[in-house]
């Protein structure tokens, strides 16, 4: 993985530097909170419900095992000894205290870790596929070119006022884990007729008030004119985004109202005026960020390991977390590990001082010293021997990491919502953890099969539940939490919208919907068909029925 | 009836006006019969910039033998988050907890004073 250099870990300090002395001013009054709000932001530090939160990036969900030890470190001395994985593949700390914040941004610089990009209207921290480096239908390791615009966008002072904030994905494989089409842009690597590496981009996805899936603005960019193109995307965007209307400021707006055809065009006019030379990177830059990433010592291993195939045979619980948890590398012997943070009961995305510790300890030991964080508010160890992986799998067990339920009905995603969050409405957290513990079994789970529930506490969609198969949005209807259900989204490969079921129910009719949805799928499933698919062909009355049916 | 609230600058504590000073629990807030004088002690908050941010006015509503916020959302902050009950002020346990708890009703939208304008 790409490791901060001298310039890099320069720009780390001087800004907790900087930090340190705003935070100084404020807290001698010397700035108001007005003067000072912005400056907080930029540094990832909200003010939430409780306390002050403090969002640390984790650019493309990937950690080294001495970051993740870091991240327990703050959770453990300066919050509550946890801290909660997001949908953006950051780490938010809900119980931070303002006169820490220098301390705890001095600390993280010291491992290469910040809460830069994090907040305000500026090219985000990106997001890239969590298989990166590892899935074998990967043209390219899209996190050479994740890193390569994470330098770029970091303090970029053209782009640090947009009309709103700016966020990117990337992947580099065939099958969509990053979820590129509800992006600002989504950016795809393939190989060209001609063999060559290039770009399809995506432009003016999004969810929140008004979502849209990204349309493809050009199928086949160049590699080497990547930041060229993006630049020449903002400034069309921060010519034309709309600052008088913050609901209608993203980019998806623009390209929605102008036409993405429309919308490439006058990209193209941009980039034609652009000397490309004067931003696209040379050759050697773009060797120095590859080589971070070049392909890690794997050791030459059989295909199929007699320990793995023993192990499964001889506990069933470890059978079960194979089967779910456990998907292939490209690497013969290797295999990735997914660790849910979804024990049925707790709170999604959450994780304990204690057990990133734990994972930490596995990163090093088994998986090369790396991490991932996956969208899904999961995390990742990438490169473990299958030779390994029943040792890694009781390791994670003994502090309750090993829940078997990847993609299956109690992965659910859930925003912090209204238990947190200061512009929520509704609250996640208990909803998700109702239906988690209703469908906690896991036979019952696994006879489901692969089912996303996505739950958002408010129209901002931080739950992506727009593109949930079952997606549950928390609304303040006359002063009471309701929540409305939407079927038919998926974020993968066959992206779409979900379509709201019906009226908004109160928060104790949730589960007993979801249970009476899941009864028609069991009830109306052809074959394989997933959830989504039998949504797709049965279409939304059986569903809706099913649910309303006392109500009529 | 209205509480003025806010957090507190130096660690986000949730914090209620009492008499001159802000404290950390709802059930010692001072509770203002008269618009006017609610008001005014707002500003005076709102000027003491060291101490809290963004103080605002709240509703509050007699809730069996007390008073708690009107607002869900309100309590919520009174209480803590509703997935970790040993975190917030809800870890203290008690009657002023319990009456809190007991309160329902409205949400976020009716509670909070001047919600509009703070936007």
């Amino acid at each position: 993985m790409y490791r901060y250099d001298d310039i890099d870990k320069a720009m780390l300090a001087d800004r907790a530097a900087e930090f340190r002395a705003q935070c100084a001013r404020r807290l001698a009054g010397e700035i108001t909170e007005e003067q000072f709000k912005p400056v907080r932001l930029m540094n990832g530090l909200y003010l939430q419900l409780h306390a002050y939160m403090l969002r640390v990036a984790i650019p493309y969900g990937t950690l080294s095992s001495a970051q993740m030890r870091a991240l327990a470190h703050v959770a453990r001395t300066f919050d509550r000894g946890y801290g909660h994985f997001t949908t953006r593949t950051n780490l938010q700390l809900h119980w931070i205290k303002l006169r820490d914040a220098p301390d705890i941004l001095d600390y993280l610089a010291s491992v290469g870790l910040h809460a830069i990009q994090t907040s305000g209207n500026c090219i985000r921290n990106l997001t890239a596929d969590p298989l990166a480096g590892v899935a074998a239908d990967e043209v390219d390791d899209p996190r050479i070119w994740a890193e390569v615009i994470r330098q770029w966008s970091t303090f970029h002072p053209e782009f640090s006022f947009l009309p709103r904030k700016f966020k990117i994905a990337v992947t580099g494989a065939r099958e969509d884990r990053a979820a590129i089409r509800i992006y600002d842009v989504g950016l795809r690597l393939h190989r060209g007729e001609e063999g060559e590496l290039a770009f399809e981009v995506l432009a003016g996805g999004g969810l929140g008030r008004t979502p849209y899936l990204g349309p493809t603005i050009r199928r086949s960019l160049p590699v080497r004119h990547l930041l060229s193109y993006l630049q020449a995307i903002l400034r069309v965007y921060n010519r034309y985004g709309r600052r008088d209307n913050l609901w209608k400021a993203r980019i998806k707006v623009l390209v929605a109202s102008l036409g993405a055809e429309e919308f490439a065009r006058q990209v193209d006019e941009e980039w034609a005026k652009t000397d490309h030379a004067a931003v696209d990177l040379p050759d050697t830059e773009l060797a120095r960020v590859r080589a971070a990433f070049a392909p890690l010592g794997f050791q030459s291993l059989p295909r199929v390991s007699t320990a793995f195939e023993a192990a499964k045979s001889e506990d069933r619980g470890f059978a079960r977390f194979a089967r779910n948890n456990i998907v292939a590398h490209k690497t013969p012997g290797y295999a990735v590990v997914k660790i849910a943070l979804k024990a049925p009961g707790e709170t999604p995305g959450d994780c304990s001082a204690e057990q990133m510790d734990v994972v930490a300890d596995l990163a090093e030991r088994y998986s090369l010293d790396e991490v991932r964080v996956a969208y899904e508010q999961n995390l990742i160890l990438p490169h473990v021997r299958l030779d390994d992986a029943a040792t890694v799998y009781q390791a994670l067990a003994r502090v309750g990491l090993a829940t078997p339920n990847i993609d299956l009905i109690s992965d659910i995603i859930a925003c912090p919502g209204l238990d947190y969050c200061a512009l929520a409405n509704a609250r996640a957290i208990p909803i998700a953890q109702d239906i988690a513990r209703k469908f906690a079994d896991p036979d019952v789970a696994e006879d489901i099969g692969e089912l996303k529930i996505k739950i958002s506490g408010c129209i901002n969609a931080c739950g992506h539940h727009h593109v949930g198969h079952i997606g549950i949005l928390g609304v303040d209807k006359k002063g009471e939490e309701f929540y409305q259900l939407t079927l038919g989204g998926s974020g993968a490969d066959d992206a779409s919208l979900g379509q709201i079921l019906g009226p908004a129910l109160p928060a104790e009719r949730v589960t007993e919907a979801v249970d009476q949805l899941v009864g028609v799928y069991l009830r109306e499933r052809q074959g394989s068909e997933r959830f989504l698919d039998t949504y797709r062909r049965a279409g939304l009355h059986p569903f809706k029925e099913a649910v309303y049916v006392d109500s009529h | 009836m209205k509480a003025l609230t806010a957090n507190r600058l130096t660690d986000g504590e949730v914090v209620f006006w009492a008499n001159g000073a802000w404290v950390e629990h709802f059930a010692r807030a001072e509770l203002f019969d008269d618009d006017p004088a609610a008001e005014a002690v707002e500003a005076a908050a709102r000027a003491a910039i060291t101490q809290a941010v963004d103080p605002y006015l709240i509703d509050v509503q007699p809730v069996d033998e007390g008073y708690a916020p009107v607002s869900y959302r309100e309590r919520l902050r009174a209480l803590g988050p509703t997935n970790k009950r040993d975190h917030g002020k809800q870890a203290l346990g008690g009657p002023e907890v319990d009456l809190l708890n007991r309160a329902h009703g409205t949400a976020r939208s009716s509670g909070r004073v001047n919600l509009i304008k703070r936007k």
